[in-house]
């Protein structure tokens, strides 16, 4: 016999998503999903925002890996609360495996959740997690054609992190077209060029944080 | 890569669904998918065939991948005009600007699929 279905293939992962979203936005948290390929510094990125924020916000971490729990201890060296997800093989993290382990959060007492997805450009672009921000971060050495290759990453992200900057002297990366291709593809999302190990820029992605956090805040106060 | 884990999400749905109407083996899947939508048939079709391998799902050895695909449109924001996108960046052929929404061809979906309560009646029918 014959059964029509006619459901979204992410059905399952979108009704874990809209879990989450409630969670988040009963509890007034943050949420912000970084996403980028391997190595282009999202580990690096946290890691000196909560050097900064710590004093000011309580930040949590979810680490989305292959293997590993590396991640989850260099934030966790920083004092802040990180729980690693290992996804053995899987190429990005979906919504139920941050259900699974949002319990070992406590969401009275936290004002941002930072997930930083697995390594990948092109399969977490796909899941929604229940974020509120999905936040992409190219690095310099990666190239100029990063943007107009991988474009579903880079039109889910409303902004993304230009990492690497203090390498520009020394590679060939063009930031003015990177501007130009990303706002062909996405004209709302921005493009942020900073250095995590410098420190350069990151007072603006400090700031857009800030303002998050307040929004969230006012939005609770309005209820 | 990916195929594999969306493939794995089609099982899981099914699954869900024929356990709910105590069907037992699943001889056909048909899926909708955009020409938008990031997934490779053929990636779909080998994924397909190593769950059909496995003895943990109702798929049967000969079961068989339906896929029909959903062309892509968009429609043009400043013009009105309708025309079929080569990427997600939709750029209009009149104005020659990025300024498509796209409307299909992003679908991914599950149709249907066929199913028997015992295996008599599969073999029978
Ligand atoms: N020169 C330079 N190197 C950086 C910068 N940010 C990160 N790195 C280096 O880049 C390498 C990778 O950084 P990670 O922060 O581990 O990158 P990641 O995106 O978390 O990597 P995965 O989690 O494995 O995907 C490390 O060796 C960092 O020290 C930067 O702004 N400038
Ligand atoms: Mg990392
Ligand atoms: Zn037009």
């Amino acid at each position: 016999m014959k059964i029509t279905l006619e459901v979204d293939v992410l059905t399952n992962n979108n009704r874990a998503a809209a879990f989450n979203r409630q969670l988040f936005e009963e509890t007034n948290t943050l949420v912000i999903n970084i996403m980028s390929s391997p190595g282009a510094g999202k580990t690096t990125i946290l890691e000196k925002t909560i050097e900064t924020l710590a004093n000011e916000f309580r930040i949590g971490v979810i680490e989305g890996d292959l293997a590993t729990e590396k991640d989850a201890d260099r934030i966790r060296a920083l004092g802040a609360q990180a729980v690693q997800i290992n996804t053995h093989g899987g190429c990005h993290l979906d919504a139920r495996m941050i259900a699974a382990v949002l319990p070992q959060f406590d969401f009275q007492h936290l004002d941002i959740l930072f997930i930083e997805n697995v390594g990948n450009l092109v399969c977490p672009s796909g899941y929604d997690l229940g974020q509120q921000h999905k936040v992409a971060v190219l690095s310099v050495p990666e190239g100029n054609d990063k943007i107009p290759k991988y474009p579903t990453m880079f039109m889910r992200t409303e902004l993304v992190l230009l990492n690497k900057i203090d390498l520009l002297p020394y590679l060939d990366f063009d930031v003015e077209q990177a501007k130009e291709d990303l706002s062909c593809i996405h004209p709302q999302s921005k493009l942020l060029p900073l250095s995590a190990k410098t420190g350069e820029g990151m007072d603006e992605w400090l700031h857009w944080i800030r303002e998050g956090v307040a929004r969230c805040k006012k939005q609770s106060i309005s209820q | 890569m990916h195929e594999m884990a969306l493939m794995g999400e089609i099982v899981q749905l099914i699954e869900q669904d024929a356990q709910m109407k105590k069907i037992k083996y699943v001889k056909k899947v048909e899926l909708l998918v955009g020409t938008l939508s990031n997934v490779l048939p053929d990636a779909l079709q080998f994924a397909f065939d190593v769950y059909k391998m496995q003895a943990n799902n109702s798929l049967t050895m000969d079961a068989e991948l339906i896929i029909h695909i959903e062309k892509a449109k968009a429609v043009c924001a400043i013009c009105g005009s309708q025309y079929e996108p080569v990427t997600k960046i939709a750029q209009c052929p009149t104005c020659l600007l990025p300024s498509g929404n796209i409307v299909e061809g992003e679908t991914f979906r599950i149709l249907a699929y066929e199913g028997s309560l015992t295996h008599e009646n599969y073999i029978g029918s």
